[in-house]
């Protein structure tokens, strides 16, 4: 509990971390926290912590964020991106579920099931789930590209093998 | 603000710096302003006076200690460079020569 008192709010302090440029990062940080100790001694941790929000607040001007590129290259905003890509492919795999079922509408010759859209749906959203660890846990680009290619050889295989039965395996399709 | 003319705010910053001599980093500064001048000033007007006399070239910094009530990070520290020191002498001269300017009949006319 008294280690939380001597501590300011950490949301402030990870929102001035994200929009401070790095080259003032340390020494405004600091001088944030000497702040927060000098007004903890004179007003009590409530009234500390509620300058501390407001010097926050009032730090985040041009001077000291400066160019804001560095905005884009933070571990949160990675996080971001990473969230919004598996999204997209997510996204992707429901829509190509879409194709079959909107030419079942429209012509007798796409016949699908329930079965089947479930085999389709666990295919491809399994296939973009390993897409997005791949990206996640491989930094490379070469292992990326080679990795993906074999993902999607995989899936056309699999796919075909139930589709039309290639391989002769016993969950081959006819 | 051009370079050859100071602001109000700037001014003070670069004479506060200049009293601290050595020891001036900005809650240093922020310190001595209230202290001297019964002025509140906050960190965010500081650090973007302080920048901004940096780039100008009239200030010149570098990293002093790190200290447990900052939490192990470093203070950044401030001294006049010899165009600040320039800047000032001229800032004083013109403001004496204001003053000396004043007839004396200026000061009596209510």
């Amino acid at each position: 509990m008294n280690q939380k008192k001597n501590k300011p709010s950490r949301i402030a302090m990870m929102i001035f971390n994200w929009y401070c440029h790095p080259d003032f990062r340390e020494e405004i940080e600091g001088d944030l926290l000497e702040r927060f100790n000098i007004y903890s001694l004179k007003y009590g941790y409530t009234k500390a912590n509620r300058l501390f929000i407001k010097e926050v607040i009032s730090l985040f001007r041009p001077s000291i964020v400066g160019n804001i590129y560095h905005l884009t290259n933070t571990g949160t905003m990675e996080i971001t991106n990473q969230n919004k890509r598996l999204i997209t492919i997510l996204a992707t795999a429901l829509a190509i579920l879409l194709i079959p079922l909107i030419a079942m509408i429209f012509t007798n010759d796409v016949s699908w099931k329930i079965f089947d859209f479930l085999v389709a749906g666990v295919l491809l959203i399994g296939t973009g789930l390993t897409l997005e660890f791949i990206l996640r846990k491989i930094k490379t680009l070469r292992y990326r590209i080679l990795l993906g290619i074999l993902l999607f050889v995989l899936l056309f295989l699999i796919w075909v093998e139930l589709a039309v039965g290639v391989f002769g395996t016993p969950f081959a399709g006819s | 603000m051009s370079q050859k003319a100071l602001g109000e705010f700037e001014e003070i910053v670069i004479l506060i710096v200049a009293i601290l001599n050595g020891d001036a980093y900005s809650v240093g500064i922020i310190t001595e302003i209230e202290e001297r001048l019964n002025r509140n000033v906050s960190l965010g007007a500081i650090q973007t006076v302080l920048k901004r006399l940096e780039k100008k070239g009239l200030l010149k910094s570098e990293f002093g200690d790190a200290t447990n009530e900052r939490g192990g990070k470093r203070k950044r520290l401030y001294e006049v460079t010899a165009a600040g020191q320039k800047i000032l002498d001229q800032t004083r001269v013109q403001r004496n020569s204001l003053w000396e300017a004043i007839p004396r009949l200026s000061f009596n006319l209510h």
